[in-house]
């Protein structure tokens, strides 16, 4: 079992930041090119976002961007990546589709041919979702969230903490020369966990029973207890949160930073 | 308003019971009373008053938090911590000591985190 186990198996929502402890550039362009090297339909790329450093923004800026429950979170991360769908991402999708043919990733195996790009894929794939903005935001959402998702867990590689949060979106357009055909999507806050960042333990899970099934969708997927086992000698299945520890962590970290307790 | 005439309010008990306050020292647990009480003098509402003021009741009978009106509590908790001449660490704390009474009564809402 490789690291990448151990990784997703360490990531948590970080709530608190040190906020004073600089995050380096290398690092979040590790996180950007992770996101970028995500799987994708159209070979679109689907996600744009802006990285803030916090302390670089106006101070007026960085007033405005705070609603009455983000101010806490964007105060303490000096990191903000604000995360958008380009809904534009059909554009220019059929050349990137004749690319893809033509270097093999799109085959003939699979019913794949430039002439079926060229003269069938716009007007009967490509145009219907264009042309329907919920199908577009739908099924571009999905994919940029398989992005960020990347970009977080490369982060957690890096020894960072993310959360995702929601944000004001019409601040952030404005301060930020956000286009129109963006759809906001998520704010990434990103920086060094001033918590423990294994916060005790991993969240509660239901049981894979309860989501996954085999074969149809009443049977259960049955758990292989080995595998489970060699997933927590992996660290991807790890030791519940303790309740009380973690109610003594919140209260100290509270104190730190002068927050609600 | 001083801080013993509230204790026993019951948004006060949800908010000590819920923050487990009483686990704190009695000079903690008087310096958040009296806050809370100086507060309500400043906002002119008792405890209960502040938490139920910023929710609404939506067309379908559900509780909703105001948006406006939290945001308007935010301010007023600002106003009031400038006025009672808090600097620095103490006004982010105290500040956030009124949201933390807030939030313990279901009000979803943020403060400033105080960043040394």
């Amino acid at each position: 079992m490789g690291e990448l186990l151990q990784v997703m198996g360490n990531r948590r929502s970080i709530r608190y930041f040190e906020p004073d402890k600089p995050v380096e550039r290398e690092k979040v362009q590790i996180m950007l090119e992770a996101m970028n090297r995500s799987s994708r339909a159209v070979n679109a790329d689907f996600v744009k976002a802006v990285v803030v450093y916090r302390d670089e923004l106006e101070p007026d800026v960085l007033e405005q961007l705070k609603t009455p429950t983000t101010t806490a979170e964007i105060d303490m991360a000096p990191v903000h990546i604000f995360c958008y769908l380009d809904l534009s991402y059909t554009d220019g999708a059929q050349g990137r589709l004749k690319e893809l043919v033509q270097l093999g990733a799109l085959n003939p195996s699979h019913g794949w041919s430039e002439t079926y790009v060229d003269e069938v894929v716009w007007a009967t794939v490509l145009k219907p979702i264009a042309s329907d903005p919920g199908i577009l935001s739908y099924i571009g959402a999905i994919d940029a969230g398989v992005a960020i998702n990347q970009g977080m867990l490369a982060a957690v590689d890096q020894g960072l903490g993310v959360c995702l949060h929601a944000f004001n979106t019409d601040v952030a357009k404005k301060a930020l020369g956000i286009p129109d055909h963006w759809l906001p999507l998520h704010l990434l806050l990103v920086g060094y966990p001033a918590e423990d960042p294994l916060t005790g333990g991993q969240r509660p899970r239901r049981p894979l029973s309860s989501q996954f099934f085999m074969g149809n969708a009443s049977t259960p997927w049955e758990e292989i207890p080995a595998v489970t086992e060699q997933l927590k000698q992996a660290g991807l299945i790890q030791n519940p949160v303790d309740a009380e520890k973690r109610r003594a962590e919140v209260r100290s970290l509270a104190q730190r930073f002068g927050l609600p307790e | 308003m001083a801080g013993t005439d509230i204790r026993n309010d019951a948004a006060v008990v949800r908010w000590f019971e819920s923050a487990h306050l009483d686990e704190l020292t009695p000079e903690e647990q008087t310096h958040r009373l009296a806050l809370l009480a100086d507060f309500c003098d400043h906002a002119g509402q008792p405890p209960g008053e502040l938490a139920a003021g910023v929710l609404r009741t939506t067309k379908d009978g559900e509780t909703a938090i105001s948006a406006k009106r939290r945001t308007a509590m935010n301010t007023s908790i600002d106003e009031f911590v400038e006025k009672s001449g808090f600097t620095g660490k103490e006004a982010v704390i105290n500040g956030n000591i009124i949201r933390s009474f807030l939030v313990h009564n279901g009000i979803f809402i943020q403060g400033r985190a105080w960043r040394g």
